[in-house]
């Protein structure tokens, strides 16, 4: 992060855009000076002259010379992400806020409930959690999207499903043809992970509604609610606990967050609005 | 108890006139709308009006501006004075000192204004309508967070230093021989109109309920009651702009990645909308809540000091005529 100033940005070039669904792109960019992040903290990405949104980068932490953002088209700036081509020059601030406590997890077995485009903090939390493997008994990856179709970074699954310690389980709530993995809400495929509760912890992150049916069911496994990290999604602007956007409660949920456990957040009013 | 220094009013004049050409020396000033702060000059250095409740601006125009380029540096920021900032603005400035020199995240910008401005505070003896600083812990003079203290009688002004920058100034530009001692009848002249004020204020608001039982009030209160109130808000804000502690703010994005800062509030639509199209603030009852939990609820919980410092000039700034400590007692059983 640039301590000079918390609003300039460092540039960073666009090196390649991925599709990844109809409505999700990946931006691999290429940072002008090395950028180190923990996964799960957050940054700025600036269209210069016409806004910035904040996203978790999608890619490994310990990679520094290139950085992978994975958007959704939603709105306004968005939109004009997704028109990028290679080549262009964006602005990045950051890292913000506090990410996974992955050494938290040592000794453990974890289990990620992800949803649509919430899969993006969680595939740079999967990279994190590869290189420190040997330290965690069980990675349990729990998926769902609306379509096969929506269903992003296809290519991680199969390779998941390689790696010893790990596996992943898919949900969609439309099928199409050809599709053999699990249909329904991504909370359904909690029932079948048969996690040794006592010595887990669980990871959600996605839609507003699948992080609340997603922490109530986990609470109904038997899970506490010390050993459930949300990861909120806020109007994150300054980065730095100031512009107030991302207020909840006491929180500035760009610094106190984006990652908090629901214990931390459970009493707020109007938690899951 | 920290050194009084008296010097006439009129030598007084003089000295704010003269230091008018190398520092921006703003202070209140009677003008159609009321009182608020002006740049002084020369000629208008008499014009200043001391120890009246309170300049219609909060003190934090000065450093949290409405529109500000936070991306390019400002060459030579003038030296700037601020007299007659009411203590409860002082109040408030504390709380934007914890939140913009956070140690973590120091505002660079914040605190070149900060340093770059002697703050000359001055003690209230008449009150306002909706002033209720006691009840909030808030005496209507300083005790500290500014440079100097200010009070007056028809002919002397007498300046307590706080601060080394205080200090300084007064060492640097008041003539020794200026300088007269303070005879203790003044002193208690001044506390006889200070304890006034504070009766004053004390007698009418005795029904409205202190900050720590109003946190609580509202931790626990009816949606119904926020929403009469909010029933009548138009969302256009202006409780937040003029509010000494609301900092909320945008980051609008220029060309060669500038970016300027203008002042938001949470009562504005769409303030915490996030691009998927959640809004939790989406409802303006909601929405109207939100500042009030904001000032009573998590500020003191986050900062450990209540948002709100009783100026009562959200009450006066709004179209609707809605009046917080109405809703607040309405909240407190």
């Amino acid at each position: 992060m640039r301590t000079d100033n918390l609003y300039k940005v460092i540039k960073a070039s666009v090196e390649e855009v991925i599709e990844e669904s109809p409505l999700i792109k990946t931006l691999v960019l290429t940072p002008e000076s090395p950028f180190r992040f923990n996964t799960g903290e957050f940054i700025e990405l600036t269209l210069n002259g016409y806004g910035e949104a904040p996203f978790t980068p999608s890619s490994s932490p310990l990679i520094t010379d290139k950085l992978e953002i994975t958007i959704m088209k939603t709105g306004y700036i968005t939109e004009k992400f997704h028109k990028l081509k290679p080549g262009a020059v964006l602005g990045m601030r950051g890292p913000f806020g506090r990410g996974y406590p992955v050494e938290k997890f040592f000794g453990k077995e974890v289990v990620i409930l992800g949803g649509g485009c919430g899969l993006a903090p969680i595939r740079s939390l999967l990279f994190a959690l590869e290189n420190v493997k040997d330290k965690l008994k069980r990675v349990v990856l729990c998926y769902g999207s609306k379509t096969p179709s929506d269903c992003i970074y296809k290519p991680l699954f199969s390779r998941l499903n390689t790696i010893d310690k790990f596996e992943t389980f898919r949900t969609v709530d439309k099928p199409e043809p050809g599709w053999n993995e699990s249909v329904g809400v991504a909370t359904i495929l909690l029932d079948k992970v048969n996690m040794d509760i006592e010595n887990s912890v669980a990871v959600v992150c996605g839609p507003p509604v699948m992080m609340k049916f997603g922490t109530l069911r986990l609470l109904e496994m038997g899970y506490r609610d010390n050993q459930i990290y949300l990861s909120m999604e806020k109007n994150m602007s300054c980065g730095v606990g100031k512009c107030g956007h991302c207020m909840m409660g006491e929180f500035f949920v760009c610094k106190d967050g984006p990652v908090f456990t629901y214990e931390e957040v459970k009493s707020l009013p109007d938690l899951w609005k | 108890m920290n050194d009084i220094y008296k010097i006439s009013l009129e030598e007084w004049q003089r000295l704010v006139g003269s230091l008018s050409s190398p520092y921006d020396i703003f202070a209140p000033v009677r003008k159609e709308g009321g009182l608020d702060y002006s740049l002084i000059n020369q000629e208008t250095a008499g014009d200043i009006v001391y120890n009246v409740a309170k300049p219609a601006s909060p003190v934090k125009i000065f450093f949290l501006p409405v529109k500000l380029n936070v991306t390019v540096p400002v060459n030579h920021l003038k030296k700037t004075i601020i007299i007659g900032a009411p203590a409860c603005d002082i109040a408030g400035l504390k709380l934007l000192d914890k939140i913009y020199l956070d140690e973590k995240f120091f505002d660079g910008i914040y605190l070149e204004r900060r340093n770059n401005t002697l703050i000359i505070s001055s003690d209230c003896y008449t009150i306002q309508d909706h002033c209720h600083c006691t009840t909030y812990g808030i005496n209507p003079y300083s005790a500290d967070g500014c440079d100097i203290n200010l009070s007056s009688d028809k002919e002397y002004i007498y300046l307590m230093p706080y601060t080394e920058k205080g200090d300084l100034f007064i060492k640097e530009y008041i003539p020794a021989n200026l300088i007269f001692n303070t005879g203790e009848n003044k002193i208690d002249t001044i506390s006889g109109l200070r304890s006034q004020a504070v009766n004053s204020l004390n007698d009418r608001n005795k029904n409205l309920p202190g900050t720590e039982e109003t946190g609580e009030s509202m931790k626990h209160s009816s949606k119904e009651t926020w929403k009469k109130y909010a029933s009548k808000c138009v969302s256009c804000g202006a409780c937040s702009a003029i509010c000494p502690t609301c900092t909320c703010f945008l980051l609008i994005d220029k060309p060669d990645f500038e970016k300027v800062k203008q002042l938001d509030t949470c009562q504005y639509p769409a303030f915490e909308r996030v691009a998927g199209g959640e809004d939790p603030l989406k409802e303006l009852s909601i929405r109207f809540r939100n500042r009030y939990l904001c000032k009573y609820v998590w500020k003191p919980e986050r900062f450990h000091t209540v948002a709100c410092t009783g100026c009562g000039r959200c009450i006066e700034a709004c179209i609707a005529k809605i009046n917080k400590n109405e809703l607040i007692m309405e909240l407190t059983p």
